[in-house]
Parts: C-alpha cells; structure tokens; sequence
C-alpha cells in the first residue's frame, strides 16, 4: 500500500466506515504481532486486536494525517489497550525469541548464546518503564524514530535522545558484568 | 506495571499468517461498531450534566405537583366562614 493509497482509504473510511475494510485487512497482521508480543495469548491478543481497531474507527473521524504511517496511530491506540488490560498487574513477562531481539543484541555486541541473552534480559530489566517502552518500540517493533516518538507522544529528537539514554543505562550494566 | 524479561531460543513462538487469519474478522468490527455508535456512550445517570439535569426535572415536578395540591385543598379561612354560616 503506497503512502498514497493509504491517504485514499483513511478519507474513504472517514466518510463512510464501511469502508475501513482495506485498512484492517491491510494492517491486521502487524498490529496482531504487536498486541501479542506483549499480551502471549493468542485468544487475548485477538480482543485486543479488535477493541484495537474498534477503537481507531470510532476515532478516525479525528484523524489527521502528519505525514507519519498510519500504523504508528494504531500502534499507539493498540498500546494504551494493552496498558489498560494490565493495569491492574504489577508486573508481566514478555517472552521473545533470539530473533526478536537480534537487532538489539547487535547492538551492544552480544552474540546469541544462552548466558548472553540472560545478561541482555537482566540488562532490558533495569531500565524503568518509560525507557522499556522505548526500547521494545524501537528495537522489537522495529519503529522508526518518528513512529516511537508518535506512538508515545513525544517529538522524534526527544524519542531518539530517550532510546541512547535507555542504551546508556543497559551499556553499564552489561560493562560491569562482562 | 513493570517488564519482566524472557529471552529463549524461540520466546513465544511466531505466529504464521494462518494463525493470525483464524481471527480476522471485519464483520464483527463493523457489527461492534455500530453498536457503539447506536447507543449512547455514557448512561444518563453515570452522566453528572445529565443526572443534574433529571434531578432538578424531578425536582420541580414534585414542587409544582405540591404547589397544585395545596391550591386544590380549601383554605384554612373557608371553613371557619362556613361553619359560621351554619
């Protein structure tokens, strides 16, 4: 779907809901791996996926494009969902694969052995929430800076000033344990 | 809420497109939808502007149907007149 195109279908649903179809069916996918790499149930993470998008068609009318992807607006709304379900929790696992996490490996030099990939979980464990969030945005999900900064409500500078910090923090203690 | 993480060879398991498929579903988003746009968001008595607007209603209907009563009962005057008159 060019940008193009895109523009196109969100004005066509704006008018008409009916025809929000293209955008769902373009963008299920994505924001079902989304929900599902923080929720882990299959069964949950299809509620949210649906009150995810039940919730950007009450809101389209709303909708001003920025020159952003639309998808960093549905990450946003699918993330608040997210944050709703576990509000009441103090604390919740998020499972990942070596894969999910290469992008983040490679960027403190840590190859994919098992005494590594703790010392990286103990490493994302220290950062507070607000850093974490930053970090699963940018290296999990694979955003941009602009996209992190519009998912968070933030300005890009000041998503890409939070990621190096968050990095900073995750850098010393990888260095003190090395 | 904090983040515990878990980092194993193959973490949850990744999804395949057939997976995701099974809950793809545009008519029940468009079924729930309309639900929500059908009825209103807030009920009017979890509404403050609304249930103050129906408490004060309600209290003039009974002000005023208090008020009309006591029209309608004969004054205190009227009956000593007409015992005198009998």
């Amino acid at each position: 779907m060019t940008p193009e195109q895109e523009l196109a279908y969100i004005a066509a649903a704006q008018a008409d809901p009916q025809r929000f179809a293209p955008l769902y069916e373009h963008y299920f996918a994505t924001i079902f791996r989304f929900i599902h790499r923080r929720a882990g149930d299959r069964d949950l993470t299809a509620d949210l996926a649906q009150q995810t998008f039940l919730k950007a068609l009450l809101a389209l009318p709303r909708y001003e494009p920025r020159g952003l992807p639309f998808r960093a607006w549905l990450y946003r709304i699918a993330l608040n969902e997210v944050r709703m379900h576990w509000r009441k929790r103090k604390e919740v696992v998020m499972d990942l694969a070596w894969a999910e996490v290469r992008p983040l490996s490679e960027e403190f030099g840590l190859e994919q052995q098992e005494a590594e990939m703790r010392l990286l979980a103990n490493g994302l464990g220290r950062l507070n929430n607000a850093q974490a969030r930053i970090v699963e945005l940018r290296f999990f999900d694979g955003l941009s800076f602009a996209e992190v900064g519009q998912v968070l409500g933030i300005a890009e500078d000041a998503a890409k000033m939070r990621t190096h910090r968050a990095l900073a923090v995750m850098r010393a203690y990888l260095v003190q344990r090395a | 809420m904090n983040t515990r993480y878990r980092i194993s060879p193959q973490g949850r398991g990744v999804l395949n497109e057939r997976q995701i498929d099974a809950h793809r579903d545009p008519k029940r988003l468009l079924f729930n939808y309309h639900r929500a746009v059908a009825r209103p968001k807030r009920p009017l008595y979890k509404d403050p502007r609304s249930f103050i607007a129906l408490l004060i209603i309600v209290l003039l209907a009974i002000l005023i149907t208090e008020v009309v009563e006591k029209e309608r009962e004969p004054g205190p005057q009227a009956l000593p007149q007409q015992n005198g008159r009998e």
